[in-house]
């Protein structure tokens, strides 16, 4: 189980690498994105099997994500951006996007419908999930994560 | 202050190029209004939309400046959003001159993407990955990455020519099913769809729905709403590219 999670925080890092280097993320930042989006992927492939609940793994995820982009942004001084929209790959519903149009052509409307809903939701997730993060006062931020040149 | 004209045209033509490259709204008119007010220009007004920037300065003097840019919607390119970043910096900490700036801006502009046979790669191990993270098999995975970087060529190929991006979006998915169900036709033990499932998600509308999100809390809500249109838009495209190949393939019989 425990090296479930490592393999699959690596593939996470690697893959969101990867399209961090199809969005001309800067080079000195390829390996920051890779990791945000490896660590918005591993909470919430934890609380997706371990809590068995998809939807609430999705918001922390996200929360997670963004609260770590936040921090990189402002250590790093780059805009929250790059490392934002790089990381918040993994955890878009593209499964959930084949699996609906899928079932409607398949005329399977239960499941069109099921699978249609729990899209939505995860899509849902992520915007609560976002949202949370950036709540948290800027300042806050800046006092924890400011590059150390400027701590005496 | 007499260059009034000159500042607004560097500050929007700097805003536009955020824009252009995938700033979500908020940091554009921030930046605008940052460099305007380095310039000592404090009589001013930006208004910013997913595709168009509004600015005017000194109003009331015999200065007054006024302009209008329309920005259309362009493929991503983080790294000149981080250039752009820092040299805005540099220009509200006073530290260059204005010619300086227009040098430096023309310079971020032109930041390349990376090379053709890295993006194939990078885009290959990208959907490779994310087959296996939706549930793929490795060996689903290894098609997938070949899909991927079918995908990339055909994306480049495409780019080329004048077809809108719903088309764009369509025909890709497309090319996607038809690359993963040919491959499970000749008889690998692949699961069809974490192929296709993998193969999508550089066409997967993550980044408008993020921008799209972050415009509706900074309250830009009618740019929140274009980019979300946008991003639902895109998703249709997909499900009806996989879908019409699914559809042939149940009719033929496969």
């Amino acid at each position: 189980m425990c090296i479930d999670f490592i393999i699959q925080f690596i593939v996470a890092m690697i893959a969101t690498l990867g399209f961090a280097i199809v969005f001309t993320a800067p080079k000195a930042e390829l390996l920051f994105c890779g990791l945000s989006g490896a660590i918005g992927w591993i909470f919430y492939s934890v609380i997706a099997t371990v809590l068995e609940a998809p939807t609430l793994g999705n918001v922390v995820g996200a929360l997670f994500l963004t609260v770590f982009s936040r921090s990189l942004a402002v250590n790093r001084k780059n805009p929250v951006t790059i490392y934002l929209i790089t990381g918040i790959f993994p955890l878009v519903p593209g499964a959930g996007i084949y699996y609906t149009s899928y079932y409607l052509i398949m005329n399977d409307m239960d499941m069109f419908s099921s699978y249609g809903l729990s899209t939505i939701k995860t899509a849902g997730a992520i915007v609560m999930g976002i949202i949370l993060g950036m709540a948290f006062p800027q300042s806050w931020f800046n006092k924890v994560f400011a590059p150390s040149c400027h701590k005496s | 202050m007499n260059d009034t004209k000159k500042v607004l045209s560097f500050a929007v033509e700097l805003g536009d190029i955020l824009l252009r490259n995938g700033a979500e709204v908020y940091r554009v008119e921030d930046s605008v209004l940052a460099i305007l007010n380095a310039y000592e220009i404090t009589d001013c007004d930006v208004y910013v939309l997913s595709n168009g920037i509004f600015a005017s300065a000194d109003e009331v003097t015999e200065h007054a400046s006024s302009m209008i840019r329309h920005v259309p919607m362009y493929p991503m390119q983080l790294a000149r959003i981080a250039a752009i970043n820092t040299l805005c910096r540099d220009v509200c900490s006073k530290k260059i001159s204005l010619e300086d700036a227009w040098i430096r801006l023309n310079h971020c502009k032109s930041i390349p993407a990376y090379p053709l046979p890295i993006l194939i790669i990078a885009t290959a191990i990208g959907c490779g990955g994310f087959a296996y993270l939706y549930g793929g098999t490795p060996l689903d995975a290894l098609i997938a990455t070949f899909v991927g970087a079918v995908l990339r060529l055909f994306l480049h190929f495409e780019s080329k020519t004048a077809h809108s991006k719903t088309i764009t979006n369509v025909l890709a998915s497309m090319v996607i099913s038809i690359v993963a169900i040919i491959f499970y036709i000749i008889g690998i033990p692949t699961h069809y769809d974490k192929v296709i499932i993998g193969g999508i998600m550089p066409l997967v509308p993550g980044i408008p729905i993020t921008n799209s999100i972050r415009d509706f809390i900074n309250g830009d809500y009618l740019s929140g709403s274009i980019r979300l249109i946008d991003a639902l838009l895109t998703a249709f495209c997909i499900a009806v590219g996989v879908g019409i190949i699914i559809t042939i393939v149940q009719l033929g019989g496969f």
